[in-house]
């Protein structure tokens, strides 16, 4: 089935390139496994894309960041064609919702998504230092390590994220490569899981559960550069000279400001996209605490970000008739 | 002759007890209550395991350039008679205790041989890294579990290079055998430990006989210095090899060899401290000067000087070693999976392909 | 310099001179009696100024090694340091590192005619240089001195342009536009090289301003006939340790902050990176 979907990639991004700038999408790294973003700007090279399990990445990002590969497009300027899962789809939304880009910008190949695989927790199960080859066959990851073949149920080894997704097909989209996906999730409880199992522990045993997380951050923001939605970039607050608003301290203080200010300018506005969690070299649940922000908008302003590109997020509006404020 | 012991695995901890009463004892152990999770160096604690079987997610680059450190503190003296005159008293808050960090790996202590010379070579001598330096002992593992991101053997190292340790140590099915490289350090063995019989002396010299043999990495990094300069000004080239790169910290963060660091002062009513931490040259703040002008305006020109800095720069001034001593943690923890081998790799190429 | 580089000399601020609307310049001495006496440099070295609590920042050392009452250092307003810098009053305390880097090569120098050319701000690290050569004015040949800035309020060490002519020195000074009052030239200092087109035989030139008056500059010293190493700058860089090992002031393997500030335009055409 991946090499059907592979090829009516392949095909249609051969079709659609001459009238592009460039396609992005996902393609094998140096690793036998693990996916690397290409930009595919020759047609020579759509042979690198990829798809399934292994495409990790949220490769939205790179439409607005800096270099961003043309923020402010020239008249005339081609289209930019990007791959995307259902919940990059989201984060592609939200970036138009916020007029970071038109939708006539980019040409989207909607990639419905049976989940993405988490190598943290294959790595629980297998030595992942000398794998040979890793691949899929339909809802089974098989690995092989050179002595063993390992074959790993793929819905035991998949991102957090995935687990409570609503929205494995892409929101948003100009051809879709594939058989649409089953939810795994339809409803705020069972998306939110993770938030209420640690919501339903007393005060002191969150505050210790964060501590000794975020104990671990090293300050090197891949959190925050992998986000697609961390628009400011350059010019992100926690690095701001004048006024320094965080020293380059490296205790729980100062890091719980970083993840906190991070999630904060993301309320109302992430997508769940967990791109953040999957950036982290130090494997602490950062999207936990955007999650938490996502449920409360749920449920106190009924509003999901990136599901509708007309919508207006409630936090970037206010009515000064507002009783509620 | 060498001091030698045997430790057998049920006495590892009884022997790092009485280790830790002689020194500071750091280990490499999990960060986090989850076997595979990520690994680091942390003091010892009675009871804590040593985590040997892996390289840790971040290196020992810490015991030597702590990613915060005091500088010198300040305090302003309000003069007692009023006016605008005011006295600072500064101190320079040097405080260094001899560290003995327990598993290290040969491409942790590789990384010193560029740390050295960066601190020490002068014509400036950095007197908290060289201070440090001298209190730090190395016990380092003959390394058997090189994998598929690890290429040690193609800057100069090995899973058994010994370079810089002060103490080798070689893990068996029943134990270690450890061994003094230096006189001091074999003073820090006194009283520990068994004597090393003749088959495990044997089966240790085996084992150290195979690791040194075994290259690590096929990256071939002879001529990069003068290849890196060539594809210098070539901007699709760095189009092509760094377009993914989300110029986040990572990969200068987990490497054993990136030092580059920051100076902020702190301040607290009349106190203050200046601090010296860890920066990333990932980060448009690093070269971003007053005036709005960044010599390195984006992720291409920063990623291009990390790869010039380790592979063209510091093989110019320093002799021709290399800033890179192959651990692989970068390729390892690269949220968009950069491979700093293939970006080296290709610069010796003559085609843009990748 | 004490054994620890990073550790500041404890110095006072013994005046402060408004030069323009954001360029103040501070003259201060080392609070050390006899290592202010013991004090040497070259003229284009540079100190690091410190206010402790705000941090530090590269100046170059702009009075000349002969002249030793004071260090003096100009500063223009742009970021945290220099905005807390020009707080600073006389008698106010500050830490200095110096000196740094490397400076003019004033020895080879000599029984060469000199072309300063400055614009703005930029005129302070060759005020160093241009005050060592009046104060051994017979060691070099012809000093001709193209000073520009915006407008007349902008000109720095105006109060001294009397001194440096009556040291025999060719001062041509000129504005963007015209200003009433002012009698000397008009026009950008790349079009005023021009104008004056002092010959390159024999002749070093001294450049230093902002990157686009630089790149004029170059350009019109190509043409009159200079060639590179004739040619002499100095860099700026973000700078943190002044002392090439945190790494950020680089072009390729050189450190602006170690190996310069003072280059030729060989040497930087030779050492590559980003300037």
């Amino acid at each position: 089935m991946l090499e059907t979907d592979r090829n009516q990639l392949h095909k249609l991004v051969e079709e659609a390139l001459p009238e592009l700038d460039m396609v992005i999408g996902w393609g094998q790294s140096t690793d036998s496994f693990q996916t690397t973003p290409v930009f595919v700007r020759d047609a020579k090279q759509i042979s690198q894309l990829t798809l399934g399990p292994f495409c990790s990445q949220n490769l939205t990002g790179y439409l607005v960041k800096p270099p961003a590969l043309d923020a402010a497009p020239k008249e005339g300027a081609k289209p930019i064609g990007i791959c995307v899962k259902g919940c990059d789809s989201r984060s592609l939304v939200a970036l138009i919702q916020e007029k970071f880009l038109t939708r006539e910008r980019v040409r989207i190949f909607g990639i419905p998504c049976r989940g993405t695989v988490d190598w943290n927790k294959v790595g629980k199960l297998v030595d992942l230092s000398n794998v040979k080859s890793a691949t899929v066959e339909e809802d089974v990851l098989v690995v092989d390590d050179s002595q063993t073949t390992h074959r790993i149920k793929l819905e035991e080894v998949l991102a957090r994220k995935c687990y409570g997704c609503r929205y494995p097909n892409p929101l948003i989209q100009d051809v879709t490569i594939g058989e649409p996906a089953t939810p795994r999730s339809t409803s705020i409880e069972s998306s939110y899981r993770d938030v209420d199992r640690l919501d339903a522990k007393p005060l002191e045993e969150r505050l210790d559960f964060w501590q000794s997380e975020l104990d671990r951050c090293i300050r090197c923001y891949a959190c925050r550069n992998a986000c697609p939605l961390c628009v400011c970039q350059d010019k992100c607050i926690i690095e701001s000279r004048e006024p320094r608003w965080l020293t380059q301290r490296v205790g729980i203080p100062e890091k719980f400001l970083f993840h906190f200010i991070h999630a904060m300018h993301l309320a109302g506005r992430c997508t769940g996209c967990g791109e953040c969690e999957r950036a982290c070299p130090m494997d602490i649940p950062v999207t936990l605490i955007k999650e938490k922000l996502n449920k409360i908008m749920e449920e106190r302003l009924g509003y999901s970000a990136g599901l509708d590109v007309e919508a207006v997020p409630p936090l970037l509006t206010f009515n000064p008739g507002d009783t509620e404020i | 002759m060498a001091v030698k012991i045997f430790i057998a695995t049920d006495q590892l901890d009884s022997v790092l007890e009485k280790l830790a009463t002689k020194i500071d004892l750091w280990i490499p152990a999990l960060l986090k209550e989850d076997k595979s999770g990520p690994t680091g160096f942390i003091p010892y604690e009675p009871g804590k395991s040593p985590v040997f079987e892996r390289q840790t997610t971040l290196p020992t680059k810490k015991l030597l350039l702590p990613q915060v450190e005091t500088l010198l503190r300040f305090e302003y003296k309000k003069d007692p008679e009023g006016g605008s005159t005011s006295s600072i008293v500064v101190d320079d808050a040097r405080q260094v205790r001899p560290t003995l960090v327990f598993g290290a790996r040969s491409c942790d202590v590789r990384a010193l041989i560029t740390m050295d010379r960066v601190f020490s070579q002068g014509p400036y001598v950095d007197p908290y890294y060289v201070e440090r330096r001298k209190n730090t002992f190395f016990a380092t593992l003959v390394c058997e579990q090189n994998d598929s991101k690890c290429f040690c053997s193609s800057v100069g190292g090995g899973p058994a290079d010994m370079e810089g340790s002060h103490l080798k140590i070689v893990k068996l099915d029943e134990g270690y055998v450890v061994e003094a490289l230096t006189k001091e350090a074999g003073s820090l063995l006194e009283g520990l430990g068994e004597a090393v019989d003749k088959a495990k002396d044997t089966k240790a010299g085996k084992i150290v006989k195979e690791a040194s043999k075994r290259i690590v990495g096929d990256l071939d990094t002879k001529g990069c210095a003068e290849a890196f300069r060539n594809r210098f000004a070539q901007n699709d080239f760095w189009v092509q090899m760094v377009s993914q790169c989300l110029s986040c910290g990572v990969c200068t963060y987990v490497c054993p060899t990136c030092y580059c660091f920051t100076i902020t002062d702190e301040t607290q009513n009349l106190k203050g401290e200046r601090m010296r931490s860890w920066d990333s040259c990932m980060f448009s703040q690093y070269t971003l000067e007053a005036s709005g002008h960044n010599p390195r305006p984006t992720k291409l020109e920063r990623y291009r000087n990390r790869v010039g800095h380790k592979f063209s720069y510091i093989p110019e001034k320093y002799e021709g070693i290399l800033g890179c001593c192959g651990c692989g943690r970068c390729i390892r923890s690269c949220p968009v999976t950069i491979d700093i081998r293939q970006v080296v790799g290709n610069l010796k190429e003559n085609s843009n392909e990748q | 310099m004490n054994n620890n580089p990073y550790l500041p000399e404890m110095a006072t601020v013994q005046e402060v001179i408004t030069e323009t609307g954001n360029i103040r310049t501070l003259r201060v001495t080392l609070d050390n009696k006899e290592r202010m006496d013991q004090f040497s440099f070259r003229p284009g070295q540079v100190g690091q100024l410190s206010v402790f609590g705000t941090g530090e920042s590269t100046f170059v050392i702009n009075s000349p090694p002969t002249r030793k009452d004071y260090l003096q250092f100009s500063v223009m307003k742009t970021g945290e340091v220099t905005s807390r810098i020009h707080q600073l009053n006389a008698g106010d305390k500050v830490g200095v590192r110096a000196p740094l880097g490397n400076g003019f090569d004033f020895e080879a120098m000599k029984g060469h005619d000199i072309l300063f050319i400055g614009g703005g701000i930029g005129m302070a690290p060759l005020r160093t240089l241009l005050l060592y050569m009046i104060d051994n004015r017979a060691d070099y040949g012809d000093i001709t001195v193209i000073y520009g800035a915006r407008s007349p309020k902008d000109l720095c060490f105006t109060y001294e342009f009397a001194d440096w002519r009556a040291g025999n020195v060719n001062l041509v000074l000129t504005v963007d536009a015209e200003f009433p009052g002012w009698k000397e030239r008009v026009g950008f200092v790349p079009t005023v090289l021009n104008e004056e087109a002092p010959s390159p035989n024999n002749r070093l030139a001294v450049v230093c301003g902002p990157p686009i008056m630089i790149k004029f500059v170059l350009f019109n010293l190509k043409e009159l006939g200079y060639e590179d190493p004739q040619i002499i700058t100095t860099l700026e860089k973000r700078m943190k340790c002044g002392i090439g090992i945190c790494g950020r002031c680089n072009a390729g393997s050189k450190y602006v902050c170690l190996d310069g500030p003072v280059f030729s335009y060989d040497q930087i055409r030779a050492m590559g990176g980003e300037l």
